[in-house]
């Protein structure tokens, strides 16, 4: 389990007069997020989905662009795990938009050709958008059943998946939307961005 | 019982003494107010502006000077201590020491309004008070900014200013574990008060939670966070070092924990509000109760009272902002309003 560590070293004194303000500023700027109305509260990290897998939680996340550590949030491992289910923005008192700060910094990374900390996110992400692109929605067996086998976890949701199917809520076949030419406009218009 | 027109005594002229003087004055009865100082106003004088309104404290004490002015009644004495009291009866013989002599009066009430001190923070070795020279008490640092405001011949720049909340307050090891209940607000204000002078300057406050429990007070304290740019820093300073003419402060960050240091050009302390020497000598003078940390106490029945015919007012009480101590003025006013007004 990848685990980041600040990028000024754990324990290593930080000197808050080389605090970098302008990636508070540039995060206001780009993604009109204002992280001064923060309160400390951590009532996103509370409600968070995934916290407990979080190397940095959201708190901890919005607490890191104040202290301006910038190395530490394009390698943090949050980026792969915070699952955009805005949770922390529903929970937060001053409507912080955390998965705005995230995505924005994920771009940021893969700009700068910072390897996510989690491959298979990123293979999970591109996996469901080749299913988006060909069939305009996505085919959760085909999916599950792709990314396990391209990870090598043949058997792993097996037993779930059995199941799912006897219950009716597993579709063998993959269905199409009606007019998928208007979703493979989008795709056109977009490019598919390959950072996690 | 004596033809003259009740007195009351109100020792200390600060808004709690000028608005009890003001009060019992208006509803007709006879004041003498004292104060040892050569001005009336209080500590509210020294300020530079008050929060949670950014108001000019003189203003207010203009105000209340005017009210004063119409009110015959009223006897101000200021650079006046009270020097002794006797009991005698339903009144007091009280030995009033001005500059010029002393003389003695008749008052039926007291009010006791001497308001407080701040702690005195050089016991706290590492924070350098009374050794470096740019580390100072939240008093003296009112003073430089209301000279700033005012004569406008501010530094050219103040790079960075650190304060220091919680300096005595909430220390056991220091005696004090309560709050002092105002230091949160007023260290908002003058860090906000640092931005609109030197806008390009950085201004920390070191805190291990903010306290804003009053009308608009929250909205203040976020106010100085989120538009006037004053960063809060959780953590309270461990050591302030002299390091080539500015003061390298050490602290944890709380929140990320992680050890953190900032070099300051000043550093502020809000200090613990005491009981002044005042309040202290006029407890013993009137013989009345004081609590565990010597601010003047009353059973809570009668929140005011401390002894018979004796109530206070204000900061000799406990720590109280500007509009509590008058309204805690006023309500000392209404005892001995009503006091006297049973005894006709
Ligand atoms: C740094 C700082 C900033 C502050 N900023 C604000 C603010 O922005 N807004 C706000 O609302 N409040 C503020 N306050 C609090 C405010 O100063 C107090 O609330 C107020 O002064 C209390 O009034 P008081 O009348 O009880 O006491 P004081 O103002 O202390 O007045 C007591 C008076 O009694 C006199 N006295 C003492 N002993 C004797 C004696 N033996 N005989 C005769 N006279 C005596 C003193 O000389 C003094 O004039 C601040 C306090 C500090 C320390
Ligand atoms: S919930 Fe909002 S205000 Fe509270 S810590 Fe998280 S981002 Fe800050
Ligand atoms: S008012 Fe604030 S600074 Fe003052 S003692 Fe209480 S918590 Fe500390």
């Amino acid at each position: 389990m990848p685990a980041t560590q600040l990028s000024t070293d754990f324990h290593k004194t930080m000197k808050l007069d080389n605090v970098n303000t302008s990636l508070q500023e540039e995060i206001k700027l780009e993604c009109g997020v204002d992280i001064e109305l923060c309160m400390e509260c951590g009532k996103c990290s509370g409600g968070c989905s995934n916290a407990h897998i979080f190397d940095f939680t959201p708190r901890k996340v919005v607490q890191l662009v104040k202290i301006g550590d910038e190395e530490t949030l394009l390698k943090m491992d949050a980026l792969s795990t915070c699952v955009s289910c805005h949770l922390c923005v529903d929970r937060c008192p001053s409507q912080i938009d955390i998965p705005r700060i995230i995505d924005y910094l994920r771009e940021k990374a893969h700009k700068q050709g910072i390897e996510p900390t989690r491959k298979n996110v990123q293979l999970f992400n591109k996996l469901m958008l080749d299913y988006v692109q060909k069939n305009g929605r996505v085919a959760e067996t085909h999916l599950m059943v792709r990314f396990n086998f391209k990870t090598g976890q043949y058997f792993k949701d097996a037993e779930m998946g059995r199941k799912m199917f006897f219950k009716g809520k597993l579709k063998p076949f993959p269905s199409k939307v009606k007019r998928i030419e208007q979703v493979r406009l989008l795709f056109r218009d977009v490019p598919a961005r390959r950072e996690g | 019982m004596s033809n003259r027109t009740k007195t009351a005594l109100i020792i200390g002229g600060g808004p709690a003494g000028l608005e009890a003087a003001i009060k019992i004055g208006q509803a007709g009865y006879s004041v003498t107010l004292v104060e040892k100082e050569p001005v009336l106003g209080g500590t509210l004088r020294k300020l530079c502006s008050s929060f949670p309104r950014w108001e000019n404290p003189q203003e207010l004490i203009d105000f209340k000077l005017q009210q004063l002015d119409q009110l015959p009644v009223v006897r101000v004495m200021t650079d006046t201590v009270v020097n002794a009291a006797e009991r005698r009866g339903d009144s007091f013989l009280v030995t009033l020491q001005g500059k010029e002599g002393s003389n003695q009066v008749d008052v039926d009430a007291v009010i006791i309004a001497t308001g407080f001190e701040l702690f005195d923070a050089s016991v706290y070795g590492e924070y350098g008070y009374g050794t470096y020279p740019n580390v100072l008490n939240s008093l003296e640092f009112e003073e430089k900014l209301k000279e700033w405001t005012a004569a406008g011949d501010k530094p050219e720049a103040l790079q960075t200013v650190a304060f220091f909340k919680c300096v005595g307050s909430r220390d056991r090891s220091k005696g004090y574990p309560y709050c002092s209940k105002i230091c949160c607000m007023y260290a908002a204000k003058q860090a906000g008060l640092v931005k609109d002078l030197f806008p390009d300057s950085k201004c920390y406050v070191f805190y291990m939670d903010y306290r804003a429990a009053g009308k608009e007070y929250e909205e203040f304290v976020r106010s100085v966070i989120e538009q006037k740019h004053v960063r809060y820093v959780r953590g309270r300073p461990a050591k302030v070092i002299p390091e080539e003419g500015r003061l390298l402060i050490r602290a944890e960050d709380t929140l990320m924990g992680i050890p953190i240091e900032v070099t300051a050009d000043v550093v502020v302390l809000a200090n613990a509000i005491i009981p002044s020497s005042g309040t202290k000598e006029m407890a013993e003078l009137f013989g009345i109760k004081t609590g565990k940390y010597g601010f003047l106490d009353s059973d809570s029945k009668s929140p005011l009272q401390a002894g018979d015919r004796v109530f206070f007012a204000g900061a000799c009480g406990f720590a109280v902002e500007s509009l509590g101590a008058q309204y805690q003025g006023a309500a000392a006013a209404a005892e001995v309003v009503a006091l006297f007004n049973q005894a006709d």
